[in-house]
């Protein structure tokens, strides 16, 4: 063999594990309105940044006429590359290629690219197109799971895990994701559950499509699994950039900086007027923080999923923040189980990359109900009070109208160790609202009463005017300031600055025991 | 139809519940609160003759239109749209036949001191209202169905 045709040979070779599971397979690929793994990939990373690891890897399975099977890259496409010019890591599960089922070999290639990510410090990212595992390979198979789960786990909070399910994601195979920080699925085509709706038709005779199972839908309005749902995969690949410009390259790596047009020191002076004159009027709290962050740029997470609490990403000053803030549009936004999950997670996230948090209260209570207190919102919530007070990033709370009770305290409280504090002057920070105390403190003189309903109406009206303002817990230092809305900006700017440099540690311990 | 007298915490409301064949309709006329008794004891001071103690029945109950009601009758194939949380509806502003865009305010519900707007869920037409203004409801209670 001369070198030539060496030279040859290798194109051949590279050229056959390029085509994946053949011309065919591509063909059905597409039809099923789903890309190949490499064009997702090139879809996804900057044009020609993409280098391949593992080309040539290949399965050692020799049972069932595994022997005699081409299975090109494994069903999988790993390597590195870089988006908008910052290096992450990829494995993009290739369906073309028995399924995208994952063997020995395949769970070897994925893991080898994620211990690199965990070395160097770079996002990693898993493309999801799987029937599952390799049921040729045996308990093999199963063992290159427990090597991703395990890797997964270990880069939780050390470098940023993305996953986007663009396919079947089966049984165990939803433990990786479910354990990475963000999910996308992409509607019509990603699919996530644990047993399919033939064995759950089987077992509890409930007659579901894969779609109702564990569709996008489902996950990113009911389970809450999923936090973004696209109807295609270029609007995916956007949102996942989009989402990456927030996120810092690891634990230990400053946040994303990006110049700002948007002055530091705008007013705001329309804020005030979004909050109703009547307490019990609802509004949309998107509109405050559209109107305090850099150039009203906010990046929502897990949109329709407990819409009761809003998180997500924004900035300020160029650099990223992350945001919690109570709707009154939904569920007069009181804290309910799957409210807490979800600002727990996002805290929790934001605490392990360094990320500033910056809520907005306007929190009526937990909600009551014997649903929810049959649910654990005992459990669910105490996870929001641990992750608030657990956090060691500036933490900082603009308390917009009512902080009551327990949610009050829950929500990045003073005590908690929020470092800042604001409040409006419409704020309302009490134990609970004026007619419930007043019911409550006056109850025998209520009953005693000449004339029981204006008494009542009195006492209300009495406890609102002492207690239902900001200047109460203002007068403890509960509050450090109560300012004017229209300053909302520069206030949380300065205040940002200012913890820029905080310093917070906590007992050494292995890890606390939060409550799940 | 059966007749039960109900008392909470010492006023008596009397509240007719009726069956109707198979369908799973119950309607619930909760007397609006109408007090048999006596005003809860507020005036010891003022001893007036004896409140009768035998339970006078209480104003008619039956069924009035304007009777605040809750029926989970819904149209096959119907989307339902659900109470979030416990509370009463305070305006419906809709009706049957109305089609609607996803975001429409369908109705109010009063719950947790506010007063939240129930928003179509998706694009339709309104099959059905299954309460009334001033019924109470639970978490998960059908408010209304589009098709």
């Amino acid at each position: 063999m001369t070198k030539a045709d060496k030279l040859n040979q290798l194109k051949m070779k590279r050229e056959a594990v390029e085509l994946g599971g053949g011309k065919e397979a591509i063909e059905k690929q597409h039809k099923a309105g789903k890309k190949t793994a490499r064009e997702r990939i090139e879809l996804l990373l900057d044009e020609g940044s993409f280098v391949e690891t593992d080309v040539f890897f290949e399965t050692r399975s020799t049972d069932f006429g595994m022997q005699n099977k081409k299975v090109p890259g494994d069903g999988v496409v790993t390597g590195y590359g870089t988006i908008d010019g910052r290096p992450v890591f990829i494995a993009a599960q290739d369906f073309t290629v028995i399924g995208g089922a994952l063997g020995e070999a395949q769970a070897k290639k994925i893991v080898k690219v994620m211990d690199m990510a965990m070395k160097t410090g770079c996002p990693f990212i898993s493309i999801n197109d799987s029937g599952g595992a390799r049921i040729h390979e045996g308990i093999d198979a199963l063992s290159g799971y427990g090597d991703i789960f395990l890797r997964n786990t270990l880069a939780s909070g050390v470098i940023p895990q993305i996953s986007l399910i663009m396919g079947p994601c089966a049984g165990g195979a939803c433990y990786s994701p479910a354990i990475t920080d963000f999910i996308f699925m992409v509607e019509g085509i990603g699919q996530m559950y644990i047993t399919g709706n033939q064995v759950v038709k089987a077992v509890t005779g409930e007659d579901v499509t894969l779609e109702e199972l564990g569709g996008a839908s489902v996950h990113s309005s009911v389970s809450g699994v999923a936090h973004f749902k696209y109807s295609s995969e270029e609007e995916c690949f956007r949102n996942v950039k989009k989402l990456l410009s927030f996120l810092p390259d690891n634990n230990l790596a400053g946040i994303p900086s990006y110049p700002v047009n948007d002055d530091l020191n705008r007013l705001s002076p329309e804020l005030i007027d979004i909050i109703p004159d009547e307490p019990n009027k609802p509004y949309d709290m998107m509109e405050i923080i559209t109107r305090v962050v850099d150039n009203g740029d906010f990046f929502e997470i897990h949109k329709d999923f407990a819409r009761n609490i809003i998180v997500g990403f924004a900035r300020m000053n160029g650099k990223t923040i992350g945001i919690v803030a109570n709707q009154p549009n939904v569920m007069a936004g009181s804290l309910d189980i799957n409210a807490s999950d979800k600002a727990a997670r996002f805290v929790r996230f934001c605490d392990s990359f360094n990320i500033p948090l910056v809520t907005f209260t306007d929190v009526p209570a937990f909600l009551p109900g014997v649903g929810q207190e049959h649910n654990g919102i005992i459990r669910h919530g105490a996870k929001l009070l641990y992750a608030f007070a657990e956090a060691t990033v500036p933490k900082i709370n603009v308390i917009v109208r009512k902080a009551y009770g327990g949610a009050y305290i829950a929500m990045n409280s003073k005590t908690l160790g929020a470092d800042i504090v604001y409040a409006w002057p419409t704020a309302e920070i009490a134990v609970m609202g004026a007619e419930g105390a007043a019911n409550i403190i006056f109850r025998k003189e209520i009953a005693q009463a000449e004339d029981p309903i204006t008494f009542r109406e009195q006492k209300i009206q009495e406890y609102r005017e002492k207690f239902a303002n900001p200047y109460v817990a203002a007068a403890r230092g509960y509050v450090d300031d109560v300012i004017d809305p229209a300053t909302t900006r520069p206030m949380i700017a300065s205040a940002l600055e200012m913890l820029a440099g905080k310093r917070e540690t906590r007992p050494a311990k292995k890890h606390g025991n939060i409550p799940l | 139809m059966k007749k039960f007298l109900i008392k909470v915490n010492g006023i008596q409301y009397e509240v007719e519940v009726e069956e109707i064949g198979v369908s799973p309709q119950t309607n619930i006329n909760y007397a609006p609160a109408a007090p048999v008794a006596q005003a809860p004891q507020a005036k010891p001071a003022a001893p007036s003759p004896a409140p009768s103690p035998t339970p006078t029945p209480a104003p008619a109950t039956t069924q009035k239109p304007s009777e605040p009601t809750v029926s989970k009758e819904v149209p096959a194939g119907a989307q339902t749209v659900n109470a979030p949380m416990p509370g009463v509806i305070l305006d419906i502003k809709v009706s049957v036949g109305d089609s609607v865009k996803k975001g429409d305010v369908l109705l109010i519900l009063e719950a947790m001191k506010m007063e939240n707007e129930i928003v179509a869920p998706t694009d339709g037409t309104v099959a059905s209202i299954n309460v009334s203004k001033g019924a109470s409801v639970n978490a998960g209670d059908v408010l209304v169905s589009l098709k």
